[in-house]
């Protein structure tokens, strides 16, 4: 199955520009890893960004710049690689490894048939990262949210506003978005969410949930 | 020595022998010359993303100095020398801003987070050296402006916000001038594949 929802040419021209903050550099990693096409256009705008750095007119080195760096160059590298990445979340399918060795706290029960689990990024960055499972056929409540919500689906799938997300798929969700979404029937679903500001449910039912997804 | 260290080497391919050279029997007279052509550019690209001077001269020198640790790991099949070189100061000037937000980050931990697995792209990707001359075709049938624009794309928004107000246009312009001039670019290098 072909993947159908990507996302913008904009978010992935950041991640290869490496200007994305953490949260939304690995909701774009999670896709690519799903996605040929996308790593394409990164792999292009690396291309580019290797044109841009050849043509910046050059700023005047110190005149014993590399000299100083002279007695490094005998230094053998330093061997970063006898450390081991943990995998935190082996249960998980389509996660790149990065994240995988990121702490991940236990699932969270959240509402009926929907569980978080979050993803620690250890600073402070203004975006948070969960994984979101839900369900088969659940409907999650109608919310808004205040920042925007990078989703890319890992196992099942979900439809919102009648477009079918699947494995891979990466959903960009504004503010402005009213978003009502039902997770297919055939298996539960797993995503990664990256989300900035807060989420707002609808309806008083919502609000009284509002303390749990609060998390 | 001496002659050969007299120009810089100034085409993909001299980058890519120069790396080469360095790669296989570390061979200095080849790193400088790399030194001299990339270290002041590095240096105006991290001036540029907003590190001062003394920060970016130290970027430049890190960024040069990976290059020669690293340059075994430099495949001419799968990335052009100069896409290379930026990846590498695109990765230390994440790191160092991840530093200075106090995030401790481990030594290779971005280069990580920048290692996608999966399977080699199909037709997409070229082979370096073709990409890089693609590229720079592609960038040649733009504009001034567009090539500026694009260039804009890889500084922090903060250093958006400055250049749009040395071009005196406001931040909303840039960005949107940018996602005109990407779709260009896409287009153009779509074509030409
Ligand atoms: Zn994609």
């Amino acid at each position: 199955m072909s993947i159908q929802h990507h996302p913008s040419e904009e978010l992935l021209t950041a991640f290869a520009a490496g200007t994305l903050d953490r949260g939304q550099h690995i909701a774009a990693a999670t896709h690519l890893g799903h996605c040929p096409a996308c790593r394409g256009w990164v792999k292009s705008v690396e291309n580019v960004g290797g044109a841009v750095l050849a043509e910046l007119p050059p700023a005047p080195m110190a005149p014993d710049a590399l000299s100083r760096i002279a007695p490094r160059l005998a230094e053998a590298p330093h061997q970063s690689a006898s450390r081991r990445d943990g995998d935190s979340l082996p249960d998980v399918p389509g996660l790149p490894a990065f994240v995988r060795a990121l702490p991940a706290e236990p699932w969270v029960w959240v509402a009926p048939s929907l569980h978080v689990r979050r993803i620690e990024l250890g600073g402070t960055s203004p975006t948070r990262v969960f994984l979101l499972k839900s369900g088969p056929g659940t409907k999650l409540l109608p919310h808004t949210h205040t920042g925007f919500e990078l989703t890319c689906v890992l196992t099942g799938s979900f439809t919102h506003d009648n477009r079918r997300y699947a494995v891979g798929d990466f959903d960009m969700g504004t503010p402005e978005d009213e978003h009502e979404i039902e997770i297919g029937t055939d298996e539960a679903c797993i995503s990664l969410v990256a989300m900035q500001g807060t989420l707002r449910l609808k309806g008083v039912f919502g609000r009284l949930l509002q303390p749990l997804i609060s998390f | 020595m001496g002659l050969a260290m007299a120009g810089e080497p100034v085409t993909p391919q001299e980058w890519s022998q120069c790396l080469s050279a360095v790669a296989t029997h570390q061979d200095r007279a080849a790193f400088a010359r790399l030194f001299e052509y990339f270290a002041p550019r590095v240096k105006t690209f991290m001036r540029r993303s907003g590190a001062d001077d003394a920060a970016a001269e130290e970027l430049a020198q890190e960024t040069l100095l990976m290059v020669w640790r690293k340059a075994a790991q430099f495949d001419p099949a799968t990335a052009g020398a100069g896409a290379w070189i930026f990846t590498i100061a695109r990765n230390l000037r994440v790191d160092a801003l991840r530093r200075e937000r106090g995030v401790s980050a481990r030594a290779g931990d971005i280069d990580a987070e920048f290692l996608i697995d999966g399977a080699p792209t199909p037709d997409a990707v070229l082979a370096g050296q073709q990409a890089d001359a693609r590229v720079r075709a592609a960038l040649k049938e733009l504009s001034a402006e567009q090539k500026r624009v694009i260039e804009l794309s890889f500084y922090q928004e903060r250093a958006h916000g400055d250049i749009a107000a040395v071009l005196g246009i406001p931040l909303g312009t840039v960005k949107s001038r940018l996602r005109l001039a990407m779709s260009k670019l896409r287009i153009l290098l779509d074509d030409l594949s």
